[in-house]
């Protein structure tokens, strides 16, 4: 943890400027380019979701994918299926990704590392399973398309509105749930569960309502996701985008709050531009990994941590 | 009457899904060592498994008919090593004071790169093996038609567990593995060179990763999107057996076999399903597998 | 206050603990001793929670605590430092006693407050009482380990215990930091009226601060008295105190 002294005015400032320049920028921005940030913005709060509970909690979350697919799905079939107003679709992402977190993470918290991380890959890849097969009900590998959205956020500055103001309001709260006492010791439990225990703290109560936290937060992500793209597919609930989402938590700094969403907008930017160049996005995108593991194990943010902190160094000498 | 030919077809349908079971035993064997010895969860392991496929058919296909697929059996498991022999020394070795999150997370790098690297060499279009001649028809198993080569796959799968329980149990090299698999100070600080243990356990594992790949050629479809399929359920059938346990591997892939056969004649929309549910409710009994892990 | 009866505990068929009897009254000092491996640390695992005994009670203010879980145990008021040190290294001097205060006023499930401020009365009284303010903005992890060990201490009394158990705490300490140990475990009874039970391999410092003693040997309990009659008994003597040169 930083000392405090991070937590004034400079630390605040950033976040607001940049606020205002994202709000004003579809009034410059193509459409093109105001698709992209929707989409490193949704990405972005996926993977801060994530990195509650590896970054902050400590846990193997090996399978988060699965309740940020969970929650697009909840506001799909909502919207598909169901004359129910439009709110009410969106408001059940957050609630069935959260209940599907209390499950798997009941199940799940009982064991530790790698046990925990594998038990919740079977988990996942189970819902994955009954999803991709279910063809009636949930579209099955086609995914559901061409979801019916309420004027006022379809189309692409309005959908933009919506995704900002949202992935906004969840960044404060999640930043609050941080700098929480509860975050606080989830962050203990994370450097040393059995002096937790010992201090009167019952952990896994916490990790499980840590793992509740952020597949709600993952499931409005997906919520958000149905916005930007009007469908869903089952890829949402692969493991090899729980795995992409790891690798952005790990390039952005898995210690630093804004490591993943530096992380998430880096790989969702290289993604679009090597792309349009290859077909073989996915081989650079392992060279990087590779690269990002043996050079920068402490993400972007550290290398500029570091940085920064040697520039200070010299300057007082 | 009707009873007795449904009983047929049932045993009929579950003797096919053992011969599937071989091969998901040899490719989660190999997993289940490295995972134990090395405590790496590698992912590339189904790449290795896709790279198995691809090398038999190519060496199958130019060499033709039985004596290619012989050939190919020999020679795409090497290949798959020495790939891997290339991988572990050259890059894995420098990492393994690293992370449990980090090893998993580079075993992923491979199976990004090598993923678009078959796509590279082979190109998009799936392949076909054809079943060798010496394989071809079936035979009479206790009244029950069974394909020729799955009754192969039925043999061959005792004889991989046998040979592995003797390279683990019976072997120095196999003691002093499982020696380093529980405590790999002590092992370093006895002199051995538990560098080199972590090298060969990692290339049999890839070994059999290759040949459980060149093993299933001839009976699907050889795709690109093989290694995804593969790893998840070698992941679960390593996880409900027992982390690092030879006969768990096996266990668990018969678990995993077995039901998807069940699943196909009961459920058949929904037979993938049946395995993952199986794997779900043995791991809310027994969260660390059903039998004991190495550690 | 703590009663702990026939407690036993064997690991793989190794006895670590087979018949240990203990009484630590309210306000007392009590230290443990024994040769390495009589079953010291076991038997404070055993009352702490983090091992369960296969027989024998624990009892503390009149309830039975055999079994339960760490973190119960430490609701119930009693504390305890480890023999390794066992800190948060990631987290600041403040934050880690921070920890215990905020789980000890119950707000470990605030999620919504910033935690820069909570707790922070308490947080520095506790600091300062060990020394510790001045350097309560370091990372724990960069503290000598004198004063990791002091850190120790201070995190356990960060929910205000009836009883500190210490597990060897000035293991691996210089002369100079154990007398100053000495002085605060003495300050900390006399101020706080907290009971401490600790286990130690320095004689010296036993005798000087204990009001009670008890011996271990190879997991049972051979005797609990005062120190002087400790010194004198027969049985001691013979099976510990006579190989230490410090004795007598």
């Amino acid at each position: 943890m930083e000392p405090s002294s991070r937590h004034l005015s400079p630390s605040l400032l950033t976040p607001i400027v940049i606020l205002l320049i994202l709000a004003c920028m579809p009034l410059v921005g193509s459409r093109f380019f105001i698709y992209l940030v929707s989409g490193i913005l949704v990405t972005g709060l996926l993977a801060t979701s994530l990195n509650l509970v590896l970054g902050f909690g400590g846990m193997y979350q090996f399978h988060h994918a699965v309740f940020y697919g969970t929650g697009a799905y909840c506001t799909a079939l909502l919207l598909t299926k169901t004359s129910l107003p439009a709110w009410v679709a969106f408001v059940s992402a957050p609630i069935g990704a959260a209940l599907l977190g209390l499950v798997i993470g009941a199940i799940c918290v009982r064991l530790s590392k790698l046990y925990f991380g594998m038990l919740q890959i079977s988990l996942g890849s189970l819902v994955w399973a009954i999803v991709y097969r279910w063809y009636s009900f949930t579209g099955g590998d086609d995914g559901i398309h061409g979801i019916p959205l309420p004027s006022w956020i379809s189309g692409g500055k309005p959908a933009y509105y919506a995704v900002l103001l949202t992935v906004a309001v969840c960044f404060f709260l999640l930043h609050r749930i941080v700098e929480s006492p509860f975050g606080r010791i989830f962050q203990a439990i994370r450097d040393n569960p059995v002096r937790c225990e010992a201090v009167g703290i019952p952990v896994q109560r916490h990790q499980l309502i840590g793992q509740v936290l952020a597949a709600a937060f993952a499931g409005v992500a997906g919520a958000l996701f149905v916005v930007v793209e009007g469908s869903v597919f089952p890829d949402m609930l692969f493991w090899t985008l729980s795995l992409e989402i790891l690798i952005m938590c790990l390039l952005g700094g898995w210690f630093r709050f804004w490591g993943p969403m530096v992380g998430a907008a880096i790989i969702v930017c290289l993604r679009t531009y090597v792309g349009s160049y290859t077909e073989y996005w996915t081989l650079i995108l392992g060279v990087f990994l590779m690269l990002i593991i043996f050079f920068l194990p402490d993400g972007v943010l550290g290398l500029a941590e570091r940085l920064t902190r040697r520039n200070a160094t010299a300057s007082s000498t | 009457m009707a009873e007795g030919i449904a009983l047929q077809t049932i045993l009929q349908q579950l003797l096919v899904g053992l011969s599937r079971t071989t091969i998901l035993f040899i490719v989660a064997s190999g997993m289940s060592l490295v995972l134990g010895v090395l405590r790496i969860p590698n992912l590339a392991h189904g790449s290795f498994y896709m790279i198995g496929a691809f090398l038999a058919y190519s060496v199958s296909a130019a060499i033709g008919s039985t004596m290619g697929f012989w050939t190919a059996v020999l020679v795409a498991p090497i290949g798959v090593a020495l790939l891997s022999f290339a991988i572990e020394r050259g890059l894995f070795r420098h990492l393994y004071d690293r992370e449990h999150l980090m090893l998993l997370l580079f075993t992923f790098s491979f199976t990004l790169v090598f993923s678009d690297l078959v796509k590279l060499i082979w190109g998009s279009d799936y392949r076909s093996m054809p079943v060798p001649e010496v394989f071809q028809g079936s035979i009479l198993v206790m009244g029950l038609t069974l394909p020729l080569y799955n009754a192969f796959l039925l043999a061959v799968g005792p004889i991989v567990a046998i040979g592995l329980w003797l390279l683990t149990q019976k072997t120095k090299i196999g003691k002093i593995a499982r020696a380093a698999a529980v405590d790999r100070e002590m092992v370093d600080a006895i002199g051995i060179n538990v560098q080199m243990i972590y090298s060969v356990v990692f290339v049999i594992g890839c070994f059999l990763a290759g040949l459980g790949g060149a093993l299933v050629a001839p009976t699907q479809n050889i795709t690109q999107g093989m290694d995804h399929g593969i790893i998840m359920e070698t992941f679960l059938i390593v996880i409900v057996g027992g982390l690092g346990n030879i006969w768990g591997a096996l266990t668990g892939a018969l678990v995993f076999g077995l039901s998807h056969a069940v699943g196909i004649m009961v459920f058949p929309q929904f037979a993938i399903v049946i395995p993952y549910l199986a794997v779900v409710v043995i791991l809310m009994f027994r969260p660390r597998g059903l039998l004991k892990s190495i550690w | 206050m703590l009663h702990v009866e026939n407690l036993q505990k064997s690991f793989d068929g190794f006895m670590a603990v087979c018949d240990a009897h203990l009484v630590v009254s309210k306000g007392d000092i009590v230290a443990v001793i024994g040769p390495n491996g009589a079953g010291k640390t076991t038997l404070f695992n055993l009352i702490t929670g983090q091992i369960r005994p296969d027989r024998g009670r624990v009892l503390f203010k009149g309830e039975e605590i055999t079994g339960l879980a760490p973190y119960r145990i430490c609701e119930r008021g009693i504390c305890r430092s480890f023999q390794i040190v066992n800190i948060f290294p990631r987290l600041s001097v403040f934050e880690n006693v921070q920890v215990a205060v905020l789980a000890h006023q119950k707000r470990a499930l605030d999620l919504m407050k910033p935690a820069r401020n909570q707790g922070k009365t308490e947080t520095e009284r506790i600091l300062a009482g060990f020394d510790l303010l001045d350097q309560k903005d370091r990372k724990a992890g960069t503290l000598s380990h004198g004063d990791q060990k002091v850190l120790e201490m201070a995190i356990a009394l960060g929910n205000e215990p009836d009883l500190l158990i210490l597990d060897e705490p000035t293991a691996g300490m210089s002369p100079e930091e154990t007398a100053h140990c000495l002085a605060l475990m003495k300050r900390l009874s006399a101020e706080t009226g907290v009971t401490i039970l600790f286990c130690e391999h320095d004689m010296e410092m036993v005798f000087a601060v204990s009001t009670s003693i008890m011996v271990m040997q190879q997991g049972k309990t051979i005797i609990q008295d005062t120190p002087q009659a400790v010194r004198a008994s027969r049985e001691v003597q013979e099976a510990y105190l006579g190989e230490c040169p410090n004795a007598a």
